[in-house]
């Protein structure tokens, strides 16, 4: 109560109130959030207000774009964003979960329970659903040679739900094969080694993956060769400019004659250096028919380009800084940080160089490389928002292909966890509960169906018809999910539809938790900033 | 020709540089309009250096600026942050093509556009059908003046200039009010710049790479809030990638608003925002102006000029006149080392400036700001006098008395008048200003002068803050011009200038305040304490930033150690 007093102007809700105001702001979110789940969802076109457009089926996308100013849904829509950051999906899944544990409560609460009975029961239910999605994963044997129909399923269930199917099929085979590309045995999976680049042109189905890398320069000279076969790669990270290397030198010229020479002697510095490329070159290159490409992370300047270009070799300036781990991923050889001892070790080697153009825009195709460990997704795209709901999706398959091989498990899908491990609370768990905490794991269980209810509803059929179904199917002792075309069961299995383990772990670990803090507030204090951090 | 590229991060910094860019599109329009004044025909400055050549998907070639913008979503007023030079036609936003499901479609409310926006964009529709007059109502450039002095929202709002696509990057606040990003930490704690900075990092680098031999950075940051710990995270970035590529940093803040309303915890708040800030800001650049008075209407900047300091619209105009004419000898055209032309003189590259201001002596890297808005003529007795006892700091917490014989000055004049109401040549202001130094009892060290004879254009899109002493071509006048007491764009067309950067001692109350504020509530025990945790310092951090502070204290006053716990 000191806040009041220190404040006069704190607005104080007392404890009903507040959770009630709790429980809106969390059922509000679910509302908005709820018609983008699952493969028959509906996307979200939002303009601005210069008419910018975003497109977005992505939960987390959509909440940020969202201006939210209640700050309970600000608590919930960090926590699902969290989700996202830490697993890379689930962030719908998270919001709904979470309203839905807050309207099953309502009920409960409207009738005179405490909320702490029903948190205790929450915890107790979360505890056993995380066991029982111990015993219901499927788990995957890993090893060297992961089974690619498996990942691919995985991917195709959650690239289903962010593209029509046709594209989503023919990316599931790119993001597989990235992440397989990049994989090492016996180290973390590490998915920038998966470049995503994009073009403004053409149409989403001319997205394809590359093998080796596409950067988004090209050569600054014009004697440069546009296209060229067989070609060594030098990975540097060297200045090839003239810049006053100390720039706190604190050198003065006291007349001009002094200044040029002094430029002068700086030049020939950087010439020195092209110089030792341009032998590295002759050694490799002499009496073949091989080409020099060297793709720089600093600077290169005119007269240097120069050089080079009369010695026929293809210069490239500030590379990305991750595309020169990328590069020698990819093609070989070691980035180098000086050109001093210069060997043809350091070399790596691309069959074909070549440079794209539209309009400005360059693009330089590093392909047909030699035992690749890094690879390029190229986006492409009639226009930007298309792009960038591709990326989007894109990274949301990448993620599940990299779960999948982390977790060395998948969970099936279409809600079919969902209804089994209602089914298990609410038949074995809810009896070893004393008292009313039992409705506590009540509440929890049927707040789990949201998920097929939701998937249900965004397919045009009715919830209550398709709940009864799957509980019958699954106490004939079936693991059944939901056919969204028919509302029939369906085995997930046979239809190939997986989820990440970890995501839907996360769910269930984090959903409760959130939904208990909301329950068990007291009061709320509006006392402007005081409100934008409850946690 | 060695390329410059601007950053803009922050709303106030992002003001000035919408002015900034008018005074460049001005200039490009001058120089090439046949009825023009010769003066602006012959500017011999190079455009190149700020501006890029592109062109379209379409084959059509554009010139914009080299420039990273970084603002809130929804700063952008009723202007699309892809701009509209790279719009194809064959775009049809309505056709989603990635899904055959339902669409929900949510529209924001469209921004109205402003008159000025409106005849800009019915400008581009002529120009599309070949200059026919659709007859439409032609809008009145005194409306677009009157509707710019009633209300400007955005710095887009004012804006004449064409962007390019890749230029302004928007930031989702992910929930974060607006009004409540006024501090270091908050700015921290809802942009990371590990997940989301890798976006503007490759738009800088999209400008740098096409640059041949790029001279240096000119950084613009609003340090009233939270974009100053973006621009720390992004300066720290272009260091680690650019490292020998200099930064000049122009510290911006708009007039504080309201002194009065705060409470003791927001002061607190916002002092250790200052040190916190300027500590880390100052760490990444070579040379670093802050400007912003807490009031620029009652500054003796601005004695010719009507401020209203709750107009960003403003403010921004006189900080970025300064800017402009600070940065003129960065793209002067160099000739030969013996002949010098009579338009231009003293050309300089960023490393230069650098040198000369901060690279012998003392070493001080923070020079304070001084400008003459409009730059008196060179006339009367005194004739130069006039023109040193004009320049006035936009720069805070300075020492007005401060005798300092060891200053070092760098200083550029342009489109100042002679005695005979002429443009004064470039070699006659010269040897005016060279008199005028050898007239002062204290005179700096070193001043490095930069002339030229094109003086500031006023555009259109311009507010109306020049008081009745100031002509049509920004002489100043003997007797007030009888009617309205403030002038905008349609009475005065140019302005000339001067400004100058000073590394003084003068500057010591700036550094030294900052100092204690940081010593007094960095220390562990200290009240505020538990706030710099959480804007996510740590105490060896605070350290470092103490130790940095007191190392510029000391360069310029070797004996503050005793006296700066005193306070």
């Amino acid at each position: 109560m000191s806040l009041r007093v220190l404040n006069p102007n704190a607005e104080v809700l007392n404890k009903s109130a507040a959770l009630h105001m709790n429980i809106n702001a969390a059922k509000g979110l679910q509302d908005v959030l709820k018609s983008n789940l699952g493969p028959k969802g509906t996307i979200k076109m939002l303009v601005g207000g210069a008419g910018d457009i975003k497109l977005t089926k992505d939960g987390n996308t959509l909440l940020k774009e969202m201006q939210i100013q209640n700050p309970t849904a600000i608590m919930i829509a960090r926590t699902a964003v969290a989700q996202d950051d830490t697993s890379g999906d689930g962030t719908t899944s998270t919001v709904i979960f979470i309203g839905e544990l807050m309207k099953q409560s309502e009920r409960y609460i409207d009738e005179g329970m405490h909320p702490r009975v029903l948190v205790d029961g929450f915890e107790i239910a979360k505890r056993a659903t995380l066991q029982f999605l111990e015993k219901f994963k499927t788990p995957i044997v890993v090893g060297d040679e992961p089974d690619k129909e498996i990942l691919k399923m995985v991917a195709r269930t959650t690239l289903r739900t962010k593209l029509y199917e046709a594209l989503a099929d023919q990316l599931t085979d790119i993001v597989v094969n990235a992440v397989l590309c990049i994989r090492k045995p016996e180290e973390a999976i590490d998915l920038f080694m998966v470049e995503i680049m994009h073009m403004r042109h053409k149409f989403d189905i001319d997205t394809r993956l590359v093998e080796g890398l596409v950067l988004d320069h090209g050569s600054r000279h014009p004697d440069m060769k546009r296209r060229a076969e067989n070609c060594y790669i030098l990975t540097s990270n060297v200045s090839l400019e003239y810049d006053k290397s100390e720039i706190n030198a604190g050198f003065f010229y006291s007349n001009a004659e002094q200044r040029e020479a002094m430029v002068a002697a700086e030049r020939r510095q950087v010439d020195e250096r092209v110089k030792k490329i341009i032998e590295l070159k002759n050694k490799v290159c002499a009496g073949n028919d091989k080409n020099f490409v060297v793709i720089n992370q600093k600077g290169i300047d005119p007269p240097s380009l120069d050089l080079l270009a009369r010695e026929g070799i293809i210069a490239l300036r500030r590379a990305k800084r991750r595309n020169m781990e990328r590069l020698v991923l990819a093609c070989g050889g070691e980035a180098i940080n000086s050109v001093e001892n210069l060997t043809p070790d350091c070399l790596g080697w691309a069959g074909l160089v070549y440079e794209h153009v539209l309009g400005e825009e360059k693009y330089t195709f590093v392909e047909n490389v030699k035992n690749p460990h890094s690879c390029t997704i190229l986006i492409k795209g009639p226009n930007d928002h298309t792009i960038a709901q591709i990326k989007d999706a894109v990274r949301d398959g990448l993620r599940a292909v990299k779960n999948t091989i982390e977790d060395e498990s998948v969970v099936m899908g279409a809600g079919s966890f969902e209804v089994a491990a209602r089914q298990y609370l609410i038949n074995e768990v809810k009896k070893t509960v004393q008292g009313r905490a039992q409705l506590g794991v009540e509440a929890f269980a049927d707040a789990l169906l949201v998920v097929p209810k939701t998937l249900a509803e965004n397919s045009g059929l009715d919830t209550q018809d398709v709940l009864i179904a799957l509980k019958g199917a699954h106490d004939r002792g079936n693991i059944v999910g939901l056919n969204q075309h028919t509302g029939e069961p369906i085995d997930p299995q046979i239809e190939g539809i997986f989820d990440n383990y970890s995501v839907k772990r996360q769910i269930i670990n984090s959903g409760p938790v959130i939904a208990s803090q909301l329950l068990l507030v007291d009061e709320v204090i509006r006392a402007g900033r005081n409100m934008r951090k409850p946690t | 020709m060695r390329e410059l590229v601007t950053v803009q991060v922050g709303e106030f910094a992002n003001f000035v540089g919408s002015h900034f860019w008018n005074f460049q599109d001005e200039l490009i329009g001058l120089a090439v309009d046949p009825f023009g004044d010769a003066v602006f025909q012959n500017q011999h400055l190079n455009m190149d250096v700020l501006y890029r050549s592109g062109e379209t998907q379409q084959g059509v070639p554009t010139y914009t600026p080299r420039l990273v913008s970084v603002g809130f979503e929804g700063g952008l007023g009723s202007v699309s942050a892809r701009g509209t030079l790279y719009n194809d036609d064959a775009d049809t936003p309505s056709d989603i093509v990635t899904w055959r499901g339902n669409v929900a479609t949510h529209h924001t409310e469209p921004r109205k556009k402003n008159l000025f926006l409106q005849s800009l964009s019915e400008e581009d529709q002529e120009n599309l059908v070949n200059g026919k007059n659709s007859g439409r109502e032609e809008i009145e450039d005194k409306d677009i003046v009157e509707c710019l002095e009633r209300d400007v929202t955005f710095w887009t709002d004012f804006s004449k200039v064409h962007y390019h696509p890749q230029s302004l990057y928007q930031f989702n606040g992910s929930w974060v009010d607006a009004r409540e990003f006024d501090n270091y930490g908050i700015g921290k704690e809802s942009f990371s710049w590990s997940l989301q900075g890798e976006e503007i990092d490759e738009r800088l680098r999209f400008f740098v790479e096409e640059c041949d031999h790029i001279q240096g950075f000119q950084f613009i940051v609003d340090d009233s809030g939270g974009f100053s710990a973006i621009a720390g995270d992004f300066l720290e970035s272009i260091a680690d990638e650019y490292s020998n590529t200099p930064v000049l940093l122009f510290r911006v803040q708009r007039p504080s608003s309201n002194m009065l309303r705060e409470n003791k915890r927001q002061i607190v708040s916002r002092d250790l925002h200052d040190a916190v800030s300027f500590a880390r800001l100052s760490s990444f650049c070579q040379l670093c102006v802050p400007v912003g008075l807490p009031s620029l209407s009652r500054s003796k900047a601005t004695t010719h000029l009507c401020i209203d300091d709750q107009k960003p619209y403003h403010c921004s105009a006189v900080y970025a006149a300064a800017l402009h004419s600070i940065g003129l000898p960065l793209r002067m055209e160099a000739h030969g080392p013996t002949t010098d032309s009579c338009y231009v003189s003293g050309a300089v590259h960023v490393n230069d400036m650098v040198q000369m201001l901060a690279g012998q002596g003392r070493q001080n890297m923070v020079t304070i700001l001084d400008v003459a808005m409009p730059a008196p003529s060179l006339s009367g007795k005194h004739l130069g006098q006039s023109l040193l006892g004009s320049l006035q700091p936009l720069t805070p917490e300075v020492n007005d008395d401060a005798e300092d014989l060891l200053t070092l000055e760098s200083m550029t004049v342009h489109g100042v008048f002679g005695s005979e109401g002429e443009r004064a040549s470039v070699s006659k202001l010269k040897d005016q200003i060279s008199a005028a130094y050898e007239g002062e009892t204290v005179r700096p060290m070193l001043c490095h002068l930069s002339a030229a004879q094109c003086p500031l254009p006023v555009p259109l899109p311009f507010p109306s803050i020049f008081g009745n002493l100031v002509g049509q071509h920004g002489q100043l006048l003997a007797t007030p011009i009888p009617g309205a007491s403030s002038r905008g764009s349609l009475d005065v067309h140019s302005i000339p200038m001067a400004a100058r950067l000073r590394s003084s001692n003068a500057v010591l109350p700036f550094l030294e305040r900052r100092l204690r504020n940081l010593l007094r509530h960095g220390t562990q025990g200290s009240s505020a304490a538990p706030l710099l945790r959480s804007w996510g310092f740590g105490r060896e951090e605070l350290e470092d930033m103490g130790e940095s502070l007191s190392k510029m204290v000391l360069a310029l006053n070797p004996h503050s150690l005793s006296s700066s716990d005193s306070d």
